[in-house]
């Protein structure tokens, strides 16, 4: 499996590749480079959006690769693969199907937003998009692993607010992933425990930085522990001080490497070089725990996390050329690239 | 047909006719302060579109920059989910404003959508951005509307004092001009007749 692995990598977009199909100029000339990769056989159809047909079959084609190596995963590891992927897909998809019913969006169009794939913990999303209300939907969710949202209901009724809820959903998963960690042997945890510290460190700073946006209020000071269950390297005084400090430059400085130099582009003015930033240290994480080992779990799941980021920069390459938008311009946000 | 047909030369006439001139005389000359009112304020709102337009340009570029990277980013799909999710739109109401008695609407933001909570802070970012020029747009569109109809009525008001100076007025100069002359006419053959009654009646008492 894992020289299997070390092949599959071979086989992914090389940087070159990716500038390539950048560079196709139109969506017909990027799917007639595809043709000659793994992705070959991926078609638009006709009316729509080509981008988003086409990001339904990058999610596809991740899928199908990752359920290919879940079939030959020894038991434990396929178990655990199974469950980071499928419920890190599975919050993507109740993370929207939440969204929507909180703006009481037609029912078609929820389900035209989610990830084409089966569901995990819940019986199934049509119901949970059916249902009469957000509340309704919610409700739902009690009966499935999900129910720590419940919780965040009121919050999110008295402020008219959804991101409580949407960060109980980050807090479950974490927290999931951690947990599911104790099935796969001690050695292999800690390349998925590092892009986890990693994550959850990121997206805590990114949250602290929304509440200072926010201005927040008293009942969101009382509340900073809820908001930021889970602390890594950054813990709730670090985040208290980056909510409070008056110079924002400063206090993402004083954050330290590698969050002070991934933050950079808050105060830079290009905020969207963050996620690609943070896509690339994601890459590092792992290109360090192939260092340490090169034939192991960590093979496997380098092949899987460069899988997903390929998908990543595809989804957005395929959307950047069907709006015309330079190879140059979208290249900056990729993460192979 | 002629401007003087059926025209009555009378004294009676004559003086509603001077009237009337002058009555229409200085509506013209309202109408040409309100032309020349109309024209600075429309030299005002183009300068200040041109300014405005130019400015809005480079900010609209500047968002389209940061909503294109958000959408590269974190993919169309949950672009259009995050930004479904925003529950407070904007709300607008527009008003009546006049200016020399023009209407045109003016845009008052009630309400702005609450978006720093729900987004991803790319996606904020670039709503940000795109919130931040709102105001720009709707003050140019203001603009482009004032500026349209005040050009428009500015056509209307030229149009009419050509028309008071060059037709109304020559015309009603014209009416006056006949009444006179055939008022002066009408003396003259009165003065005659009198003269020739005046000799008769001399000619007979000799």
């Amino acid at each position: 499996m894992v020289i299997r692995s070390h092949a599959l990598i071979a086989d992914l977009m090389t940087q070159e590749k990716i500038h390539g199909l950048a560079e196709s100029g139109t969506i017909e000339e990027f799917i007639k480079r595809l043709s000659g990769t793994q992705y070959e056989g991926i078609t638009i159809g006709e009316g729509g959006d080509p981008s988003i047909t086409l990001e339904k079959e990058f999610y596809l084609k991740f899928i199908e690769r990752m359920t290919k190596i879940v079939d030959i995963a020894p038991k434990k590891l396929g178990e655990f693969l199974q469950a980071y992927y499928y419920l890190r897909f599975e919050m993507i998809n109740l993370k929207r199907i939440l969204r929507g019913k909180f703006s009481e969006l037609p029912v078609s169009e929820i389900l035209g937003y989610l990830i084409p794939m089966e569901p995990y913990q819940v019986p199934d999303y049509e119901g949970l998009v059916e249902a009469e209300t957000f509340e309704r939907t919610v409700d739902m969710l009690g009966d499935t692993p999900y129910s720590g949202v419940e919780a965040s209901l009121e919050f999110c009724k008295q402020y008219d607010v959804l991101w409580p809820m949407v960060q109980s959903l980050n807090h479950l998963y974490a927290t999931a992933v951690l947990k599911s960690l104790d099935s796969l042997p001690r050695r292999d945890r800690t390349l998925i425990r590092n892009i986890l510290r990693f994550e959850v460190n990121v997206e805590n700073l990114l949250n602290a930085i929304k509440h200072r946006r926010m201005r927040q209020d008293d009942e969101e000071d009382r509340r900073l522990e809820e908001l930021f269950p889970i602390t890594f390297d950054i813990d709730l005084h670090q985040i208290r001080a980056l909510i409070d400090s008056e110079d924002l430059k400063s206090a993402i400085e004083d954050l330290g490497e590698p969050f002070s130099d991934i933050l950079t582009p808050i105060y830079e003015g290009d905020v969207a070089l963050i996620r690609a930033r943070v896509r690339r240290h994601t890459l590092k994480i792992v290109e360090q725990g192939r260092s340490v080992n090169d034939f192991g779990f960590n093979v496997i799941m380098a092949y899987l996390i460069f899988s997903e980021l390929e998908k990543d920069d595809l989804v957005g390459i395929a959307w950047g050329i069907t709006q015309g938008i330079s190879a140059e311009e979208m290249t900056k946000y990729l993460a192979v690239a | 047909m002629s401007a003087t047909t059926g025209i009555r030369p009378t004294k009676g006439y004559l003086m509603e006719m001077k009237r009337r001139i002058g009555f229409i005389e200085r509506g013209t000359e309202f109408l040409k302060l309100k032309r020349d009112h109309l024209a600075k304020e429309l030299t005002t709102s183009l300068d200040e579109l041109k300014g405005r337009r130019s400015k809005l340009l480079e900010n609209l570029r500047i968002a389209y920059r940061a909503v294109t990277a958000a959408y590269i980013s974190l993919g169309p799909t949950e672009v259009r989910s995050q930004a479904s999710s925003i529950k407070n739109r904007l709300e607008l109401e527009v008003l009546p404003r006049s200016v020399m008695g023009v209407r045109y609407p003016y845009i008052k933001v009630e309400k702005e959508p609450q978006i720093a909570g729900e987004l991803d802070i790319t996606l904020s970012e670039a709503a940000g951005k795109v919130l931040g020029i709102l105001e720009d747009i709707l003050k140019l569109a203001e603009f482009e509307a004032r500026a349209e109809r005040i050009a428009d009525e500015l056509g209307k008001t030229n149009r009419k004092v050509n028309a008071l100076e060059n037709t109304i007025i020559p015309r009603y100069k014209r009416i006056i001009k006949f009444i006179e002359d055939k008022l002066d006419e009408e003396s003259l053959e009165e003065l005659v007749r009198m003269k020739l009654i005046g000799g008769a009646l001399a000619r007979r008492r000799v």
